[in-house]
């Protein structure tokens, strides 16, 4: 895997999603600008869920079913970081 | 030997999609006494001629009666089968006046249906999955979605409307990217989202769980997705007993702190139950412990 360097909150969420997904990958080995769902990471609809959910939990960022814009926000680690960052609440 | 995703509907294959399609038509024009004489040629036709679903057939038989069955018993399976096919579009329709049902433990849907705060309903493709809508209809403003796969579920919506075009079934496609977000938020508005739990499809992951005594493997994403969200988890089985009668069994199945395996073991073990006293409601016509 071509790894690019992440940023300090790309870590910081690659962190929360390898602890919640219990993935067996160290956060800084997440790719990102790879893809999250299938592809690229192999994340199922359950684990975006779980992601939707700790990511709630800890930015205050509602993840809807029905944004159109969920293929590029779930794009990769680092649009999905972006759209946490421009939207969190806490 | 993966098979492509199959509803209910569509085994045993083949031969048996004609076969339904005039027992359909036949009801909506004739009514359901005429229909039902035709489930006598078409279980017989199955008896003698669809080799793999008998196979199948014998097999579960074997197993659920602990011994192999006779004759007549296969072919109550394969009528059991047909029958219950027959009676969804008589339940699409609404025509519940025409069945004696037994509806036992209700009190947990309403119960759920109070809380408000959404709800599982937890199925097999055992007995009638139309026959537990039974309990939507005592409760109004009951909002149900099934959850299932795209290809499926554009077949039984266009069966459903074909049937009856004002029922509003709706149904949460599986196989996206935000099927379970669309999950949750169906559950955060109080909706009760249904799931058939005995059927893997392809090579999804699964739990592996003894069944009639032989592990047999269950899928694991209703599971986990139930013990991730910690609403209420409620089976139905809507177990036909021959004749117009139907008994409706709904149970809670408590979450307490379990994870998704002692969700699945519980689940399978209320299978088993049900499954060892009404053996010809099953419909698995495959090798469910391949």
């Amino acid at each position: 895997m071509t790894t690019t360097a992440q940023s300090a909150d790309e870590s910081r969420l690659a962190a929360l999603i390898v602890e919640a997904l219990n993935l067996e990958l160290a956060p800084q080995e997440v790719d990102p600008g790879a893809p999250l769902y299938r592809d690229g990471l192999g994340l199922d609809s359950i684990d975006i869920l779980e992601i939707a959910l700790v990511i709630s939990k800890t930015y205050g960022v509602q993840l809807k079913a029905d944004d159109a814009d969920n293929a590029r926000i779930f794009g990769s680690l680092r649009s999905l970081c972006d759209h946490v960052q421009q939207h969190r609440t806490k | 030997m993966s098979a492509p995703p199959q509803d209910w509907t569509s085994r045993p294959e083949r031969s048996n999609t004609l076969a339904l399609r005039i027992i359909v038509w036949v009801a909506l024009r004739l009514g359901r006494a005429p229909a039902r004489v035709l489930l006598l040629p078409i279980s017989l036709y199955f008896l003698l001629f669809a080799a793999a679903p008998r196979r199948a057939s014998r097999d579960w038989l074997t197993r659920a009666l602990g011994r192999p069955p006779r004759w007549r018993e296969q072919f109550r399976h394969f009528h059991t089968f047909a029958a219950t096919i027959l009676d969804r579009v008589f339940l699409l329709n609404d025509r519940f006046d025409l069945f004696e049902l037994e509806l036992i433990g209700t009190d947990t849907v309403r119960e759920a249906f109070a809380a408000g705060a959404g709800c599982f309903l937890l199925g097999a493709h055992f007995g009638s999955f139309e026959v537990t809508r039974a309990v939507g209809r005592m409760q109004p403003g009951l909002d149900v979605s099934l959850l299932m796969y795209e290809t499926n579920a554009q077949r039984i919506g266009a069966t459903i409307r074909a049937i009856n075009p004002a029922l509003g079934t709706k149904i949460i496609p599986l196989g996206s990217m935000q099927s379970m977000l669309r999950v949750r938020e169906s559950l955060d508005a109080g909706g009760f989202v249904g799931m058939l739990a005995d059927r893997r499809l392809g090579d999804e992951e699964s739990i592996t769980v003894p069944f009639l005594g032989t592990p047999a493997r269950f899928p694991t994403g209703p599971f986990r997705l139930a013990a991730l969200l910690r609403r209420p988890v409620v089976l139905m089985f809507g177990i036909y007993l021959g004749g117009n009668r139907y008994q409706v069994h709904y149970e809670s199945l408590n979450l307490e702190d379990g994870d998704a395996r002692h969700l699945a073991a519980r689940y399978v073990e209320r299978l088993e139950h049900h499954a060892r006293r009404a053996p010809c409601n099953w419909f698995n016509f495959h090798d469910f412990w391949r």
